[in-house]
């Protein structure tokens, strides 16, 4: 990573101890209403907020005047900062994988998310396999190792997905994600869907029966005795029975989410969140019932024939039948303005500003059981905040500053003011190293484009 | 025909030389032991393929060949860490480090040999298969001695190399070999086993299914682990008392697993370095990670000292693309890789990280020797070059007490220079392996292109 | 000439096609070419604004909207897209971009074009009251449809057409068939690229990491220029045999196609997206003069006063772009209208998506956040791109005498928030219903 970047983290790494005051700012809490005042900062966590506070001595003071603070933004569907393949592809069943062994902490679009306002973001597993591989909340420690982008203590998920990407990942004919297979990878239908994650459960109980028994001889005392094999496709799906692990699912149509709620009820499991989940506005009502939570997208519609039926009035029917929604990214580029994302939903369905805001911010939080940690302005909370120039809910509005655990990740002014560094930095490298090469000449034909033929 | 002839008879000395051969004393040169301070003048004896005696004021056997050591300089033979050099038809790069990932400048993706999948083949369908896995293999039953490379890389001044099955997830276990011109392979092992040698990719003909991304190898190769574990307890209570028991069955998979005592991890970027270190940690294996391109970063040395693993670094140094487009400038990361990388080895060494630099497929003596240079330009005393080429990867093996500096008792593997090591101007005299003179082919530093269809130095 | 013809019957048809007479009452109309008027009333008669003003009366037969607190705007227009070719992306046989062949200027983006495509009826309510679509090819080496993959590298492929984003037939949706004919311009394939691009714009890409090497590429690069040039060559040894009109001559209806091109009526639009690129494109349109307009540019760079000495026009998007590489800055896709403005080039913007266009005032309003001049972002939907299509005089703007393409809303067209309350294509008031709001009230509706 480059050096100007460590050196901002440097400079303010100092801040993390210290009490920090943001001033005179439109505070959006989402939770305990938006007022203009201030928020107080201590060793990371937000320890006042209101109209008028008491500025302990020496604080740093941030003036916010005429500017935004909203709760740093939570993506629960993202797949930025993986490396070596967001996909086990190669198997219907691969849970025994997980994000964690793969996070990159310098992959650059971690920096770009911040710089949108994303400070928590859901990072899971792609959609090739109707069981896939185990994922966790991250914040966007930018500048951290991998082990400092954990969320810690956050429930880790596994990710499920529906539909037509895993029938058709693996099928020669299945036009999505296909790979020169051997042979076609089961299932192929909806309907294969469905028995996959039954016959995984299926096994997934009588695993949990071996060790049930296992750890209750030992419980007994008993001595001498040989573990179980211990089988990383299974462990996961034990923690879902278990209730450790949220599951994460990936559909679009309502008949798959039906199905899964019906899996899920018969094996006695929570579906967590019902990730996309295009059509959930047509089944609501079963949703709500079985209280998985909806994160989706706030627009997307028509790219594949399971996307065709999606609306974008889905975001506010699913809230108003009182589901928990979020609307998500699943894209590098559009993790950069969820806060307009999220806007849509007021004037698709009507959703109030601060319903609208919430579906960034609290309930992807609740979503995920970080909610006592995230997602709202409390005094307690993570001082995970965004500052903006105008009112996010606008187009107009640009990110100016994002603090995660108090600490500013991202700050606008900084990043423009460093631009010429960077560029004076590379600049001084490639003439070193052309320096260093004075026989290289005279390869490469090319004038890079520079009026090679009609003149 | 007359090429045959000589041969043979090269093969009638060896074998004999290998017995009984009268001693060889190397008089009045420089003599750098590594293991302590150079001697600007003395004398080395060589016999039975070990080293007799080696200070200022050695006493000449009366039956001893003298070499006259003027104006020469005597240093241990190099010790290459990791290479396929033995195992004919390896690829040369098998050695390269990780996938690649952002930043590569050169494609860190090891060199599949593009050798067609059996039609038998299946797809794996999960660790239960054992996808990409040969970890029973050992390189010493691999050997073979008719590889040219063994006479390229010996005249670049290597007379040992830990040699390596490199394909799969699971290749199989290295072994440390002398680079000797005999006829049996058995030898020129020194060690038979290294290590399991795991690279994070596939390819190598085991056909496709899983895993198929980096999360999946790191899941198999984790699901082997704890299956060798829970097979151990398993084959340990049945050997215990099978009475009423179910017989397990036999793993070769894991039986290679268990048998090593060390494990080669791939990591390149400092992403990885820190991956790979916590995951050994994890699975509680000793290891020894190979690749190491972005050591420079400060970051990387201090987790590779946290953990107290050594590195083995590709002398490999990154380079700019050759024939780029013009228009395209590389990326800051990988620029700074490019400036930095070779200064690593001096970085380390400062910061007391125990390390060593392996040839990554270079195999000319001209190509490795101008790497190692660059590592001295950015940095790395020449002393510390030595000893990184020497006694450090010695050390990593555990095999110091026979080898990697020039000191009674251990095996004569020498390595005689006409000026200091990896200057220029400087060439190589001969070579001495189990007390064995060779003498380069050609020139070593005059390009020594085509130095492998010469015929290898007689003894005298 | 006889293409005039054509299109001027066209047009009157098109113009024709609305009887009903409506007065817009007590607005405030933001006509783009001049100054916000308030409180005014605009007459809408026979397809076209009849009149604006503060004191116009209805006549009989004329219904008032009531919009008082409203404001009226010409309906946008979106410089890229593939409406009513593309139905469902993933599934070929909805898909009618990406021909095969390599020269085909004589395919015509509008024959295809499906009046009931259910995304007319999803952009109408977001205000976007034309569209350019257009033939596409795939870029990234695929031609025949770049996503699809198969087929041959095209470099023409057909006219892209601007039409409206309603009608009964694809006639009745003309503005101008032969808006533009569409090249493909190959370019060497560079490191990075932004993400989430549509591959149906992009350029060919001749890759330089496949085993070869840049000059390998670039050598293939000239060969594709130099057989581009032939192209060219070729129909203008065509147009002038076709002059002469010695006997034995016989029609082409590839180069009849180019005709109108070579005569520099129908510019071109050149998918191009580094300045070196742009660069070339231009050097190639000077050499055969013929008139470009410039698509999907990802960095203007040294290609600006290029640009602008030339008044060539570009087309922008996506603004809400990844930054080409790793060290790029993090809003360099946000900030390049702002530069196409300081120099001085013309420019519209296009979402060049087909699911996505409800957005393009999303994207202008970005461009907005990033410094550029709201007033510039609004005429980038409007009367930009109807000028650089050959519409200027028919659309884009609230002006008596032109067609009536007006939105009315209850804000800022470019906000989020706001909400598009009466739609006029051609002068008739288009229901703001479609398939998703069909969908909303059924399932609103589930007990």
């Amino acid at each position: 990573m480059n050096k100007l970047l460590l050196g901002v983290l440097a400079a303010v790494a100092p801040l993390w101890a210290e009490t920090i005051v943001i001033q005179n700012a439109n505070v959006m809490t989402v939770t305990q209403g938006t007022f203009k005042g201030s928020i107080v900062i201590r060793d990371g966590k937000i320890v006042e907020a209101g109209e008028k506070v008491t500025v302990p001595e020496g604080a740093t003071r941030i003036d916010a005047a005429n500017q935004y603070v909203i709760p740093g933004i939570i993506d629960c569907h993202s797949h930025i900062a993986i490396d070596g393949g967001v996909n086990e592809g190669s198997v219907s069943v691969s849970s025994m994988v997980n994000i964690r062994d793969v996070l990159d902490p310098e992959d650059i679009a971690i920096y770009r998310a911040l710089a949108g306002g994303v400070t928590t973001a859901n990072i899971l597993h792609g959609s090739a396999n109707p069981i896939g591989g185990c994922t966790l909340p991250i914040k966007l420690r930018w500048g951290k190792d991998a082990q400092g982008l954990i969320f810690e203590g956050a429930t880790p998920g596994i990710k499920f997905a529906l539909g037509e990407n895993p029938k058709s990942a693996g099928n020669p004919q299945g036009g999505r994600g296909a790979t020169t297979t051997v042979q076609a990878r089961y299932p192929a239908t909806r309907m294969g869907v469905e028995d996959v994650i039954r016959e995984a459960f299926n096994e997934a109980k009588a695993y949990k029966a071996e060790w049930d028994e296992y750890d209750a001889k030992v419980a007994r005392g008993e001595t001498s005795l040989i573990p179980p094999r211990k089988d990383l496709r299974l462990e996961p799906l034990k923690e879902v029975l278990e209730g450790k692990r949220y599951v994460h699912a990936h559909c679009y149509r309502a008949d798959e989410i039906l199905m899964l709620l019906r899996v899920a009820d018969d094996y006695g499991f929570k579906i967590r969140t019902l990730q996309h989940v295009l059509e959930g506005y047509k089944v609501a009502d079963e949703i709500a019932a079985h209280g998985a939570g909806a994160s989706t997208f706030s627009d997307w519609w028509s790219y594949k024939v399971e996307a065709f039926d999606a609306i974008p009035y889905n975001t506010a029917m699913m809230v108003k039948k009182g589901i928990v929604v979020s609307v998500n990214s699943d894209d590098a580029e559009l993790m950069r303005h969820l806060n307009t994302e999220a806007a849509k939903a007021m004037k698709y369905g009507g959703l109030t500003e601060n319903q609208a805001l919430s579906l960034v911010t609290i309930n992807p939080a609740k979503q995920l059981g970080i909610d006592n940690r995230v997602g709202s302005i409390e005094p307690g909370k993570d001082a995970d905040l965004v500052i903006y120039d105008k009112d996010p809910m606008s187009d107009y509005a640009k990110v100016q500053k994002v603090l995660i655990d108090g600490s500013v990740y991202f700050d606008r002014d900084t990043d423009i003011s460093q631009r010429a560094a960077k560029a004076a930095e590379k600049q001084q490298l490639i003439e070193k190293e052309k320096q260093s090469q004075p026989r290289q000449g005279g390869r490469g034909a090319g004038r890079g484009g520079q009026g090679g033929q009609a003149q | 025909m007359t090429r045959k002839l000589i041969t043979g008879l090269l093969f009638v000395c060896a074998s004999a030389g290998a017995q009984s051969s009268p001693a060889v004393a190397i008089v009045n040169a420089k003599i750098v032991r590594v293991s302590g301070p150079a001697l600007a003048r003395g004398t080395v004896v060589v016999r039975n393929g070990l080293i007799e005696a080696v200070g200022e004021n050695v006493a000449v056997p009366a039956d001893a060949w003298v070499v006259a050591g003027e104006g020469l300089t005597v240093y241990p033979g190099l010790i290459d860490p990791l290479s396929t050099v033995g195992i004919e038809g390896a690829p040369n790069a098998a050695a390269t480090a990780g996938r690649g990932g952002r930043g590569a400048a050169t494609p860190a993706t090891p060199a599949a040999p593009a050798a067609a999948p059996a039609a038998a083949v299946e797809r794996a369908r999960g660790p239960e298969d054992r996808p990409s896995t040969t970890s029973w293999l050992l390189a010493a039953d691999e050997l073979q001695p008719t590889d040219r490379r063994i006479e390229t890389v010996r005249s670049a001044g290597y007379t040992t190399t830990a040699t390596f099955p490199t394909r799969g997830i699971f290749a199989g276990q290295g072994s440390l070999i002398d680079l000797s011109s005999g006829e049996k392979a058995g030898d020129m092992v020194v060690v038979t086993a290294l290590g399991q040698y795991i690279s994070l990719s596939r390819g190598g003909g085991f056909g496709g299914g899983f895993p198929s991304a980096l999360m999946g190898m790191i899941a198999y190769v984790r699901q082997i682990y704890l299956d060798a574990a829970h097979y151990q307890l398993v084959k340990d209570a049945y050997a215990k008392d099978p009475r009423g028991m179910e017989r397990p069955a036999y793993d070769r998979a894991l039986e290679g697993v268990l048998a090593s005592k060390r494990i080669l991890f791939p990591a390149n970027r400092l992403v990885e370095i820190d991956r790979m270190l916590r995951f050994a940690a994890e699975l509680k294996q000793p290891v020894v990670i190979y690749g190491g391109r972005e050591t420079y970063r400060p970051e990387a040395v201090e987790v590779l000292k946290k953990a107290g693993a050594p590195v083995l670094v590709s002398m490999r140094w990154p380079e700019a693309p050759r024939d780029p487009n013009p228009e395209d400038t590389d990326s800051l990361r990988v620029l700074e890789q490019r400036d930095k990388a070779p200064g690593a080895p001096a970085l380390l060494e400062k910061a007391g990280v125990h390390f060593a630099l392996y040839t990554d497929g270079l195999e000319q003596p001209r190509d490795i020797q101008r790497a190692v240079k660059k590592a001295i330009d950015a940095g790395l005393s020449r002393e510390d070059a030595v000893r990184a080429l020497t006694l450090s990867p010695a050390e990593i093996y555990g095999v110091a007490d026979r080898m990697g500096s020039i000191d009674k008792g251990k095996i004569a593997n020498l390595l005689v220079t006409k000026g200091e090591i990896f200057d220029d101007r400087t060439s190589i005299q001969m070579i001495f392996v189990d007390g064995r003179k060779y003498t380069p082919a050609t020139d070593s530093t005059g390009g020594g292109r085509g130095m492998t269809t010469n015929p290898p130095g007689g003894i005298q | 000439m006889k293409l005039a013809v054509i299109l001027l019957a066209c047009a009157a048809a098109a113009g024709a096609a609305s009887g009903e007479s409506i007065l817009i009452h007590n607005a405030d109309v933001y006509p783009v070419v001049g100054a916000p008027m308030k409180g005014v009333s605009v007459l809408i008669q026979d397809g076209k604004i009849a009149d604006i003003g503060a004191k116009i009366v209805a006549g009989k037969g004329v219904r008032v909207v009531e919009a008082k607190g409203l404001r009226v705007y010409p309906g946008m227009l979106d410089s890229g897209t593939e409406l009513g070719l593309s139905e469902i992306s993933a599934v070929r046989v909805t898909v009618d971009t990406g021909e095969l062949g390599e020269f085909m200027p004589q395919l015509k983006a509008i024959v295809a074009v499906n009046p009931d495509s259910e995304h007319f009826g999803v952009v109408r309510v977001n205000g976007i009251t034309s569209v350019m679509t257009f033939p596409s090819s795939g870029g990234g080496g695929g031609g025949g449809g770049g996503r699809f993959g198969g087929g041959e590298r095209q470099m023409i492929s057909g006219e892209a057409a601007l039409i409206h984003t309603d009608g009964w037939t694809w006639e009745d949706m003309e503005i101008n068939r032969s808006a533009a004919m569409h090249l493909i311009f190959p370019a060497i394939a560079g490191r990075g690229g932004r993400g989430g691009g549509n591959p149906d714009f992009g350029p060919q890409l001749i890759s330089t990491t496949a085993g070869g090497t840049y000059t390998q590429a670039r050598r293939t690069y000239e060969e594709q220029i130099a057989k581009l040039t032939d192209f060219f060559d070729d129909a203008r040894k065509y147009q002038k045999a076709r002059a002469a009109n010695l006997p034995g001559f016989v029609r082409d209806l590839k180069f009849e196609a180019m005709l109108p091109v070579l005569d520099r009526k129908v510019p071109v639009a050149v998918s191009a997206s580094r300045p070196s690129a742009i660069h070339d494109a231009i050097a190639f349109a000077e050499k055969q003069n013929i008139r470009i307009v410039v698509l999907q540019p990802h960095e203007l760079g040294s290609a600006a006063a290029e640009l602008k000495a030339r008044n060539i026009p570009v087309i922008l998007g996506r603004v809400l772009a990844l930054p080409e590489t790793e060290d790029s800055p993090y809003d360099e896709a946000f900030t390049l209208p702002l530069e196409a403005y300081k120099a001085g080039v013309k420019f519209a913007f296009g979402t060049f998506d087909n699911e996505f266009v409800r957005n393009l005032p999303y994207q202008a309003a970005t461009a907005v956040a990033f410094g550029l001049p709201y007033d510039e972002a609004l005429k980038a939907i409007t009367i930009n791109p109807a000028e650089i299509w050959g519409a200027g005089d028919k659309i884009g703007s609230v002006e008596k005498g032109k067609l009536a393409d007006l939105m009315v809303t209850d804000g800022d067209p470019l906000e989020i928030q706001t909400q598009v309350k009466h739609l006029y294509i051609r002068g008739k008031e288009v229901p703001l219903t479609n398939k998703q709001t069909r969908l909303y009230e059924k399932y609103s509706s589930r007990q």
